[in-house]
């Protein structure tokens, strides 16, 4: 069964964290796409003071004028501005790009109410936070937490694997990896 | 070279009638258009031609000139019928096949190309599959006549010249042009009144029409002469338009134990039919008919039935329920051995199709153009953008930030995630980071970003990249991949001009 497509995350708050050697970035522009594929409209809300970059999400599928980029500061923000756009009914993912050390102002408060929101619009809520899989999760209603590690395989290429730390809906554990090409220049 | 055939069944509509009525076959007999006196003649056979009776007479007036002439209507859907079961058939010799129901501009059922390039590795030889292809036909009780050659007027032409049924192969385009040319215009079926017309001429075949100036004859003849005389010319050769292949969908079960009870049956047609949905919802079509065909135990013969919704149809319940009105019908003398499930498909509305999509909410891009709107409002304009590529040499010009307005609908490179290319993607920092300087020994014991991340272990690059010269701000990075002991995989460049090294992003 295809546990990392965006059908297994409708109506979930999901949780992607790594550590040094991790690909959450990697992953989530993935997934990105494969929503956009299957048609639905994606809304990006970075909230550091870097974010991903366009030409390497182009390159993975994406359609970047089609992708909606919010720009904010504080996770807080980022959670606002993600209410607004769930409560529209006109996204189908949600990918919060969120500082570690802004991860306290996520109250419970504002996590339930995005997952009501994800619920109620069968919409997928994905939080990026950079941060080791031991690390406590955000809080309890994160239904899915995976854990983004990146392998060498051969010269240029890597397989990212999804290390399910938590899942609600089915046992943890399970692992789910796909194969990436590098950037142009890694070996 | 491709090859191709052409297959005419003189007078359709007649042989239709002829085969309902073979008593007809010595007598003079005619295609009319209604069963009324004042009804036109439409077609006749030899016994009909050598008593003076011609298409185009009345029906009053051609009793009059033979009085044993034999009459019927054939009524279009007839004709269309037989079209389609024919196309069928023919698609037994060659995949493509075009019934030209709406062939040259005009109306003529009579007629069928089959692509025959590479048929002749299949059945030995281009002859022996045409003399298959004559005999299957006159087997189903039609008189044909074939022609084997390259192009579509030519063997149209060749085919409607000959005298007889039969088979005639060209082995050569010069050829099959010399004979086409040859073929007389009145085989063909154009205006009765054009070839009233340039028989006044001395037009008589083909060759005489390609003969004539095109703008001339469109001028005095009109267009349907302009476009006789480029197809004889080979000015306009349309590519065959296979009608497509109808293709069954079929799954059977054998069952451990025979069944006869109808309620169990009906389960066991739901497991087959359910997967079947899937694949014809896939091609965008629906059920158009159902056929069941159950084996009963002790051999006795199998019990076939058809069902047909009142059309096409993904409906897995009310197909369910049409089965099970078949199953709970007349009892049968034995229980049921195996299930055998085939369905055939027809195009459905699109609307019917999402039964089967995925299920996926409606997304509404006006509710969404203004949540982007009271984002806007609340954290300014450019807090809500888009990425835009750009053909910069630098990798911050590689792309801009643009303010958006509205929500685009997505269009993603690749049809399918299958196919779809993966890259692992960079974290760009919105503006370089200094880095500490890198020590003078070799290899690392660079401490890119302090103890906790570790040394790097290794350096991929350079990968140079220089600008700017020309308007006097020369940039020289030297761009690297940056592996450190934790894993990192850091995004850095050496500044030339600054004599520094700096930290870009990293691959995340």
């Amino acid at each position: 069964m295809a546990r990392w497509e965006l059908a297994e995350l409708r109506g979930r708050l999901v949780e992607i964290t790594s550590a040094a050697a991790g690909a959450p970035l990697s992953v989530a522009i993935d997934l990105v796409a494969k929503a956009q594929r299957g048609g639905e409209t994606v809304a990006w809300i970075a909230a550091r003071p870097s974010n991903f970059f366009p030409p390497d999400a182009a390159a993975s599928g994406v359609d970047l004028a089609a992708l909606v980029v919010v720009r904010v500061r504080g996770a807080q923000v980022a959670a606002r501005a993600a209410d607004k756009l769930l409560r529209s009914d006109g996204f189908g993912l949600v990918i919060l790009d969120l500082e570690p050390a802004t991860q306290a102002e996520l109250s419970t408060a504002l996590q339930a109410r995005l997952l009501a929101l994800a619920q109620k619009h069968a919409a997928g809520v994905v939080f990026l936070l950079e941060k080791r899989g031991d690390a406590p999760s955000l809080g309890s209603l994160v239904s899915l937490r995976v854990e983004a590690r990146r392998r060498r395989t051969t010269e240029g290429r890597f397989v990212c694997d999804l290390f399910a730390l938590k899942d609600k809906r089915q046992a943890s554990g399970w692992t789910h990896g796909e194969a990436f090409d590098g950037p142009a220049g890694v070996r | 070279m491709d090859r191709l055939a052409c297959v005419d069944l003189p007078s359709l509509s007649l042989q239709l009638l002829l085969a309902r009525h073979p008593e007809w076959a010595e007598l003079p007999a005619a295609v009319v258009a209604e069963d009324r006196p004042q009804a036109l003649v439409l077609r006749v056979n030899e016994a009909a031609r050598a008593a003076q009776v011609f298409p185009g007479q009345r029906y009053a007036a051609a009793l009059s000139l033979a009085p044993e002439l034999r009459a019927g209507v054939v009524p279009p859907h007839d004709i269309e019928a037989t079209v389609a079961a024919l196309t069928i058939r023919l698609q037994r010799f060659s995949p493509r096949v075009e019934p030209a129901a709406d062939g040259f501009g005009a109306t003529d059922p009579d007629v069928f190309w089959l692509d025959a390039s590479g048929l002749e590795r299949l059945h030995g030889s281009l002859a022996h599959w045409a003399e298959s292809l004559h005999v299957d036909l006159g087997s189903a009780g039609f008189i044909a006549r074939i022609a084997v050659g390259f192009t579509r007027f030519g063997t149209y032409a060749t085919a409607k010249a000959q005298a007889r049924a039969g088979v005639i192969l060209f082995g050569d385009p010069a050829e099959e042009d010399a004979a086409a040319r040859a073929a007389p215009l009145d085989r063909l079926p154009i205006d009765p009144a054009m070839g009233a017309a340039l028989r006044k001429l001395c037009i008589r075949t083909v060759g005489d029409l390609v003969r004539l100036p095109a703008r001339g004859l469109l001028e005095r003849f009109g267009p349907e002469a302009h476009l006789l005389h480029r197809l004889a010319a080979g000015d306009l050769c349309p590519p065959l338009a296979a009608h497509p292949m109808e293709e069954t969908f079929e799954d059977e079960i054998l069952l451990d134990f025979a069944e006869s009870d109808a309620t169990r049956l009906l389960f066991l047609a739901k497991r087959l039919l359910d997967p079947l949905l899937a694949r014809l919802a896939a091609r965008g079509e629906g059920v158009a008919e159902l056929r069941l065909r159950r084996t009963l135990e002790r051999g006795r013969g199998p019990r076939e039935d058809s069902i047909r919704p009142a059309a096409p149809t993904l409906d897995a319940l009310l197909l369910l329920d049409l089965l099970r009105l078949r199953l709970e019908g007349a009892a049968l003398p034995a229980p049921v051995a195996a299930l055998h499930l085939a369905v055939r498909g027809a195009p459905i509305p699109h609307d019917q199709l999402r039964v089967f999509a995925e299920e996926r909410p409606r997304r509404d891009p006006h509710a969404a153009d203004r949540a982007l709107a009271r984002l806007r409002a609340e954290l300014g304009d450019g807090a809500v953008v888009r990425a835009r590529l750009l053909d910069g040499h630098l990798p911050e010009t590689q792309f801009a930030w643009e303010v958006l307005e509205q929500c685009a609908v997505p269009r993603p490179s690749g049809a399918d995630g299958a196919g779809a290319s993966r890259f692992l993607v960079r974290r760009i920092c919105d503006a370089p980071h200094p880095l500490p300087p890198r020590p003078r020994h070799e290899p690392d014991g660079w401490l890119v970003r302090g103890i906790a991340h570790g040394p790097v272990l290794r350096l991929i690059g350079p990968y140079v990249l220089r600008g700017g010269w020309w308007a006097g701000e020369e940039v020289h990075r030297e761009y690297h991949f940056a592996e450190t002991q934790r894993g990192e995989l850091l995004w850095i460049f050496y500044d030339r001009a600054r004599r520094r090294w700096f930290l870009h992003g990293r691959v995340e």
